[in-house]
């Protein structure tokens, strides 16, 4: 990989990880409210939901700020891809049985109010941009600026 | 081939797989570590939900077990047909719910027809900046459903009802509502300021999502959700159960 390539997949990287860590952050102050933002898609019993609305917001932090630092970078492309793949499956099908919900992906969720229209497409469109960012990743993790480089090539004995 | 030449080939060649080697190795351990990261965060995550969550909490004296474990207060009615809304002391939604339905349902009341209970949630804490307003407003409620006061209280609390967004009513704007319902004890002053009921709070939270209440206004009547809750409709639910 040279030229623009490198370049281009640390953007990639950090516009993923920037993500990662505005979602988390949003999400952290009110765990209770993750918990339900989960349970609102009415796909896990009430105490699974809980569970994955106390894990998701730290775990979304954690994954963007490895992206960030571009550290195990192959890894947190995978978990990433994972996570939105998740994503991807649980508002698409809110979408399909008709549940008129709040994604619930930076902070808020529930059920929506008389009047207010859910936002299923953009936020099915934007999840599906960020698996492709994540995918390349995975697939190409080598990336410009990051702890893995300096890591493996700046240690290497010369 | 010169030999020397052949040999120092040789020696590169063993120089590049042991680095090659030596990246393996490394990138194995950094995503190890990465993961147990991962997995640390996860449980931190739990551990401070736990955290959270009051195991044992103070109810206040007009709480009801209709719609949940300690999930709702008594406000009015000793009727047979339990009239429940979910509600947010935050909510412009219900605000105008309360403005549109209150005569009929303190009416229905009077008339010991229902058994009219509030479910005061804490949901749209982070809509305020401090968050915890809802939780702060519901935990004054339960205050004032000590003192007696619940639906006064309750609909001086809409009248009043602070911008989303913003920081809300301060504890001593809280307490002074009270005053023109009757709610002068210091005990009820006492109350709004320690936040002795927000663990309560809490549990009414929970106790409505496990019910798949996500948000607010909703209104059960006779345990069945009603979809569109106007006064008309509510009546007509009354009628229909009773």
């Amino acid at each position: 990989m040279r030229g623009i390539w490198p370049w281009l997949a640390t953007v990639a990287r950090l516009v993923l990880g920037t993500v990662w860590v505005v979602a988390g952050a949003s999400k952290v102050g009110d765990l209770a409210a993750s918990g339900r933002a989960v349970n609102a898609y009415r796909l896990l019993p009430y105490d699974a939901a809980t569970f994955l609305g106390a894990v998701l917001p730290f775990l979304e932090i954690t994954l963007g700020a490895l992206l960030i630092l571009g550290l195990a970078t192959r890894l947190a492309a995978v978990v990433s891809a994972v996570l939105l793949a998740a994503f991807i499956i649980g508002i698409a099908s809110a979408w399909i049985r008709g549940l008129r919900i709040d994604c619930g992906c930076f902070g808020g969720g529930g059920d929506l109010a008389a009047g207010q229209r859910p936002q299923y497409l953009s936020a099915t469109i934007r999840d599906i941009v960020l698996f492709a960012l994540a995918g390349y990743l995975a697939v190409f993790p080598r990336t410009r600026i990051s702890l893995d480089a300096s890591i493996l090539d700046g240690g290497r004995d010369r | 081939m010169n030999k020397r030449v052949a040999q120092k080939q040789a020696n590169r060649v063993v120089r590049e797989q042991l680095t090659a080697e030596r990246r393996r190795t490394r990138t194995l351990w950094i995503t190890i570590g990465a993961a147990l990261v991962l997995l640390v965060a996860g449980i931190v995550g739990w551990g401070v939900y736990k955290s959270q969550q009051p195991e044992t909490f103070a109810a206040p004296a007009g709480v009801t077990d209709v719609g949940g474990d300690k999930a709702g207060l008594t406000v009015a009615g000793g009727g047979s047909v339990p009239v429940e809304v979910y509600l947010d002391f935050l909510c412009p939604h219900c605000r105008d719910f309360e403005a549109s339905t209150s005569d009929t349902l303190n009416q229905l009341a009077a008339q010991n027809k229902i058994h009219l209970v509030w479910h005061t949630l804490g949901f749209l804490d982070s809509a305020s900046a401090p968050p915890g307003y809802s939780t702060r407003a519901a935990n004054a409620a339960a205050c004032a459903s000590d003192g007696g006061k619940l639906a006064q209280y309750g609909a001086a609390l809409f009248a009043n009802q602070p911008a989303e967004g913003g920081p809300g009513l301060t504890d001593d704007q809280l307490v002074d509502l009270g005053g023109p319902v009757g709610l002068n004890a210091p005990s009820f002053a006492q109350c709004v300021r320690n936040g002795t009921y927000e663990p309560w709070v809490a549990n009414v939270n929970a106790e409505a999502a496990q019910r798949n209440v996500n948000s607010t206004p909703t209104v059960y009547v006779d345990g069945k959700l009603l979809d569109n809750p106007t006064a008309d409709n509510i009546r007509a639910a009354v009628s229909a159960a009773s």
